[in-house]
């Protein structure tokens, strides 16, 4: 599987997933658009790095995800520098439990804004411009969260489960201008979002997973690369649990 | 290329009809302007004149004619 000559957008690059997604697209010869929500060094230094190691571009951008108009002017800047855009990985995220009469509105908007809105939003802007280069893929990055739901997922595994159904909606939509939309859902997995869930929470969903163990980041990007990847090309539409089995 | 020229072209393009019969369409007049033939037609007309057009001028953009008119007064496009 390769992934060179294409230019991949992928959201919340600077921790957990998104910034393994950043290496394994970078070991596969994509070039690619890291965002995160803000600049730091660490982050400049660590896209450095990867770029040199891999010969690749990699171009920061920043924005807040729900900041509409900062989101909005970061993609006119792309589309304006015709940089091409082959690949979209909606990823950035934010999780939430909670019995949903302990829950708020507030809360549940917030929720949704990031982990749904944000990424139908990213997506609104850049699908018309990744309609013009060839064999264009969509991966959202929900959860097995929004597929398996359970009490205390009222918020994050219904913004998931959203997030699932906008997926396929999206997927039979664009089809014939040439692109692929696909979901993966990872289990558990070894990032802050899994270390600062409560711990019963945590274990009982690792109990859940037939591996009986965390996932490990690379294990789900590789799987994301995969569907990114024209190895994937008459992949449509699915959505693709990587949690190690359900026990 | 003027811009009607390239206005005209995004039409022949998208729905692949003639230079004339495109200045008489509207929205749904002939099979192949419907709402999967009206995205390319806006895919074309974002990529020939470099704008991003908001989601509510796309749903307005209902005949060749009104086209112009959302280009010319939103996107500061000169016939
Ligand atoms: N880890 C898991 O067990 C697991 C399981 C299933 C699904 N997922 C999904 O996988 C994706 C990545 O999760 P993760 O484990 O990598 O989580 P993480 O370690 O908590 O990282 C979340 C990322 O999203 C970014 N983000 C959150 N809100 C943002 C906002 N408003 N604007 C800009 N960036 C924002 C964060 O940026 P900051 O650093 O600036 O906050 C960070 O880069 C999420 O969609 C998550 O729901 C994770």
């Amino acid at each position: 599987m390769t992934l060179e000559g294409k230019t991949a957008f992928i959201t919340g690059t600077n921790r957990g997933l998104g910034r393994a997604f950043v290496e394994v697209f970078a070991a596969n010869r994509a070039n690619v658009i890291a965002h995160a929500r803000k600049e730091t060094p660490e982050f400049r230094e660590f896209l450095n790095d990867i770029a040199q190691k891999n010969s690749v571009t990699i171009t920061p951008v920043f924005f807040d995800m729900t900041d509409s108009a900062a989101m909005r002017s970061v993609v006119r800047s792309i589309v304006m520098a015709k940089t091409p855009v082959n690949i979209l990985i909606n990823s950035a995220g934010v999780a939430h439990g909670g019995l949903f009469q302990m829950t708020s509105m507030e809360k549940i908007h917030e929720v949704f804004v990031v982990n749904l809105f944000a990424h139908m939003e990213l997506t609104q802007q850049l699908l018309r411009y990744m309609m013009r280069f060839p064999h264009g893929s969509i991966v959202n990055i929900a959860s097995i969260s929004g597929l398996d739901l359970k009490k205390g997922n009222c918020a994050y595994g219904v913004s998931k489960a959203a997030l699932i159904a906008f997926t396929k909606t999206l997927a039979a939509e664009v089809a014939q201008s040439g692109l692929r939309v696909n979901a993966v859902c990872p289990g558990l997995a070894d990032t802050d979002m899994a270390n600062l869930m409560e711990a019963k929470a945590g274990a009982e969903m690792i109990a859940r997973s037939a591996m009986n163990r965390l996932g490990q980041p690379r294990e789900i990007a590789e799987v994301v690369a995969f569907l990114a990847s024209d190895a994937a090309s008459f992949v449509n539409g699915q959505i693709i649990s990587v949690d190690g089995g359900r026990a | 290329m003027t811009n009607i020229e390239k206005y005209t072209q995004a039409f022949v393009n998208a729905f692949g009809v003639d230079a004339e019969s495109a200045k008489a369409l509207k929205y749904q007049d002939i099979p192949a302007w419907d709402s999967v033939g009206h995205m390319g037609l806006i895919a074309q007309l974002e990529e020939q004149f470099g704008i991003m057009m908001e989601p509510d001028d796309i749903v307005d953009l209902s005949s060749f004619e009104k086209g112009k008119d959302i280009l010319a007064t939103k996107y500061g496009v000169e016939f």
